[in-house]
């Protein structure tokens, strides 16, 4: 009898070390979607903050970001010249001229073309 | 009178001058892959690196955002990010150079292949850097395409001993560009 609990117990703790094991090594993606931005801001205003190197602490963060569609390249999209996010997937129904707001991951500042980065974007609709 | 001609002569300089032909695109994909058979895949891809090509003398830069390499699992990808290459102190990986002996007008829709010859900094390290790259142009986009290898050490990029026999030693790059005015 005192064997058989014994070997409960071990078993038991096999099963949750090797499931939290797993969950650690498997751990899911962040999920930007759903993450609270920690900065509202105008592309304008983010790109300022790149050029003047006082934008470390925004990357990996998530943004949200509002500006005029200038450029749709495949999927994504460049708001007021000054702010490149890209999307999932192809954003059907956004044209350029439109006024956007979205939320995405700032990845940082591209010095060639003098621009901000966000990857995982999505779009965040009026309520 | 002499200084509004002065000014005029300045200013059609300047549109001469940035009437450059440049092709271009945001959203270039370099991937890399550092696998070792049975072991969990290494690989990463970044679908939003930068590029602009002087078609007038071949000049090629390329600017990738490192926290743009996205991997399968996420520890993985935090691992590369914090322990391997530091993306928050180096955020950027960049090449510079020229395509050598490039011509705009032989490009056309049938692939001709360059070399491209610079300096390639990653993990705040510049190396000089060279490889074959294979052009063609189709619509006035210009396809390019280059696969090279890729030594961490050479990077100053350290790979803990634990973990040193699931990384390859060399790291297969693979990049592609299409190219737009």
């Amino acid at each position: 009898m005192k064997k058989k609990i014994v070997f409960l117990i071990v078993m038991l703790v096999l099963v949750v070390g090797a499931y939290t094991g797993y969950k650690y090594l498997y751990k899911d993606h962040r999920n930007i979607t759903k993450e609270v931005a920690v900065v509202e801001t105008s592309a304008a205003q983010l790109q300022e903050q790149f050029q003047n190197n006082a934008a470390e602490a925004l990357l990996n963060k998530t943004l949200t970001v509002t500006g005029i569609v200038t450029q749709i390249e495949g999927k994504s999209i460049t708001i007021d010249d000054k702010v490149h996010c890209s999307f999932k997937y192809e954003m059907k129904g956004v044209q350029v001229g439109d006024e956007i707001h979205l939320k995405g991951r700032c990845i940082g500042y591209d010095d060639l073309f003098e621009i901000v980065k966000l990857d995982q974007s999505t779009l965040i609709t009026a309520e | 009178m002499k200084l509004t001609f002065l000014i005029a002569i300045c200013l059609f300089a300047s549109t001469v001058c940035s009437a450059q032909h440049k092709y271009s695109s945001k959203t270039g994909t370099i991937d890399f892959e550092a696998s070792v058979p049975s072991f969990e895949e290494v690989k990463a891809v970044n679908e939003n690196v930068s590029a602009i090509l002087n078609t007038d003398n071949g000049e090629f830069a390329s600017l990738a955002l490192v926290k743009g390499f996205r991997f399968k699992i996420a520890l993985m990808e935090e691992h590369f990010n914090e322990n391997y290459i530091e993306s928050s102190q180096f955020p950027k990986a960049i090449f510079k150079g020229k395509l050598q002996d490039f011509v705009f007008s032989e490009v056309s829709e049938s692939v001709s292949e360059y070399m491209l010859k610079g300096t390639i900094t990653i993990h705040g390290v510049t190396e000089p850097f060279e490889t074959s790259v294979k052009l063609k142009k189709v619509n006035d986009v210009i396809e390019l395409q280059t696969e090279f290898e890729l030594k961490p050490e050479k990077f100053n990029i350290k790979i803990p001993k634990i973990v040193s026999n699931k990384i390859a030693t060399e790291v297969f790059v693979k990049a592609m560009y299409s190219l737009s005015n």
